[in-house]
């Protein structure tokens, strides 16, 4: 790979991936994202979003082409999943935190185990980043006794205490109460300010036009078109995704 | 005013316990008539002395030889016959032999005074050890036989379903006579060591289903995060995966193991003194059948009752954390 640009921290090439049963997921997508840049993708459900975004750290496999972050080839067998995947942070829609855990060890638990980092310095950084994200009176909760919103920002610093150098978010805020959607938001949006790299699959508009860079359309698993927000949402030059933000307009 | 008014379901279910009751009753009475009517004459007071005994401790004559009481009958000795052995005994409260008797090796010279277990009990110890050890060697096995169930790899997987299908699809019996005979001849086990073995490889095939519902019970998505965050696959499932998922076996790893005590009642048929064997050899020196196999089910009871109020109590302990 001499020829890549070192700005990029993630390349991807004629990705398809077909399921099982037949369904066509991905269709010949290829996608870029350089370092400290803030990508959006939106679409309708079963566009292909959440699937084109567990490719990127292989939570997925691929039946066609080449994914590479920070150099490596994601699908190759030949390289080392898990310790690419300490530099791709990982949030879920449905938060995930271990239940069996509280929230400080969540965080700690991976620093840990697999970097093998001396646990006074983890449970530090652990501390801080619960701090961070405003949960340092939480760290002693299981998930459990924790909302909605306040699991998944501990989710968020548990994905951070790898230190990353990207941060993938599978629709984090689609499984919350109304209420609490903004917290979560507030959070993405200060690690966005520091420079984060950031994929964020996601229904919120709003989000998306405040601080994505760019904002990408997915539909039946293509990128139909892609854009900086203010031009992507007031002046968008294609039909399908004009439709889609008028249905969601609409509600 | 208000506690002292009941509220009309707590009426309606004293009535049901009435019946219970009543039910219990009935057939508790239904057993006794029928007894009655068979001309069988029952002696439960022959059975304790087979639970609990009081005729104290044996001493035995450990070569041939003669038997010499001194003046005051405190102390017994014993002269070899074919040699110049002696053996002095005291301690004793009765004396079974009498002065100058030629006795012979391993005969009864005396008894002292005391309590011992009697047949049940050291019956009863041997199903609670043989269930106990072969718990220990089943848990393990079962384990790793889950886990090889859930594995991608197909040779642990198949390897892990052979033996499961095969244990769960053979008679435990005809499993511990192979074991007995077969496997017992060519590794020269003892009927113990044969006789946990067949328990624990038994045993081993059910647990691993069990830890196979536990760890598919625990949602998919906590794999995917531990994945996600660098962790290897063995590392997810010990920290992870298992955590979650052996919580959720308990109560069925305990109906487990209250079904290997009951299963164990099979070793009886290679000459192991089990609870149940105790009590067949019980009832050739009583003639009381009835009473000594009453016995032996509140015996068994008694032991698989106190594990599951055990396990209970652990589960609740569990609950609260």
């Amino acid at each position: 790979m001499t020829d890549r640009n070192p700005k990029l921290l993630i390349e991807a090439n004629g990705v398809s991936k077909q399921f099982a049963n037949g369904t066509q997921a991905l269709k010949n997508v290829s996608l870029t994202v350089e370092r400290g840049e803030v990508l959006c993708i939106i679409g309708p459900s079963g566009s292909g979003k959440s699937t084109l975004l567990r490719t990127l750290n292989a939570l997925e496999e691929i039946s066609e082409g080449d994914i590479q972050v920070n150099g490596h080839s994601v699908h190759n067998r030949k390289v080392d999943l898990n310790r690419l995947r300490t530099q791709v942070g990982m949030v879920f829609q449905q938060f995930n935190l271990f239940p069996h855990m509280t929230a400080l060890e969540n965080v700690m638990l991976a620093p840990l185990k697999v970097l093998k980092q001396p646990e006074a310095e983890v449970r530090a950084r652990a501390e801080q980043l619960l701090a961070k994200v405003g949960l340092a009176d939480k760290a002693q909760s299981h998930p459990a006794q924790l909302s909605g919103g306040q699991q998944q920002r501990v989710a968020i610093a548990r994905a951070l205490a790898m230190k990353p150098s990207i941060m993938l978010f599978d629709e984090p805020t689609s499984a919350l109460d109304p209420e609490m959607v903004g917290e979560v938001l507030e959070v993405m949006k200060a690690l966005a300010l520091e420079g984060m790299t950031m994929c964020v699959v996601t229904h919120e508009m709003g989000f998306a036009r405040a601080v994505a860079h760019r904002v990408l359309f997915m539909d039946h698993g293509e990128i139909v078109y892609q854009d900086a927000p203010a031009a992507f949402f007031d002046a968008p030059r294609n039909e399908r995704l004009k439709t889609f933000l008028g249905q969601i307009l609409k509600n | 005013m208000s506690s002292s008014a009941k509220k009309p379901t707590d009426r309606v279910s004293w009535v049901w316990h009435g019946v219970y009751a009543l039910v219990i009753l009935a057939i508790g009475a239904s057993l006794y008539f029928a007894s009655k009517r068979i001309d069988y004459s029952w002696h439960w007071e022959r059975l304790p002395e087979y639970v609990i005994s009081t005729e104290g401790e044996e001493i035995r004559a450990s070569f041939d030889g003669f038997v010499e009481i001194s003046e005051d009958g405190k102390t017994l000795t014993m002269t070899e016959m074919k040699g110049s052995g002696r053996e002095t005994f005291s301690g004793f409260s009765q004396v079974l032999v009498g002065q100058g008797d030629l006795v012979f090796q391993n005969d009864v010279l005396a008894r002292k005074p005391g309590i011992r277990p009697g047949p049940l009990l050291i019956g009863l110890w041997l199903t609670l050890k043989i269930s106990a050890i072969s718990l220990v060697f089943a848990l393990p096995l079962g384990l790793i036989a889950g886990l090889g169930r859930v594995a991608r790899n197909p040779a642990a997987r198949n390897l892990a379903t052979t033996y499961v299908e095969i244990i769960r699809g053979t008679p435990l019996l005809v499993q511990i006579f192979i074991f007995y005979f077969f496997i017992g001849t060519v590794l020269q086990l003892s009927a113990f060591t044969a006789g946990v073995a067949a328990l624990s490889v038994f045993t081993g095939a059910y647990v691993a289903e069990i830890v196979r519902a536990g760890i598919e019970g625990v949602a998919r998505g906590q794999m995917e995060a531990a994945r996600s965050l660098g962790m290897s696959y063995p590392q997810s499932m010990r920290y992870v995966i298992l955590p979650q998922a052996l919580r959720k076996t308990l109560p069925p790893l305990t109906g487990q193991f209250i079904n290997l005590i009951k299963d164990s009642s099979l070793v009886s048929v290679m000459a192991l003194t089990d609870l149940t064997k105790a009590g067949r050899e019980v009832v050739s020196s009583t003639f009381s059948p009835f009473e000594v196999w009453f016995s032996v089910a509140i015996l068994y009871l008694l032991l698989t009752g106190s594990l599951s109020l055990l396990v209970r109590r652990l589960e609740k302990r569990l609950a609260h954390d």
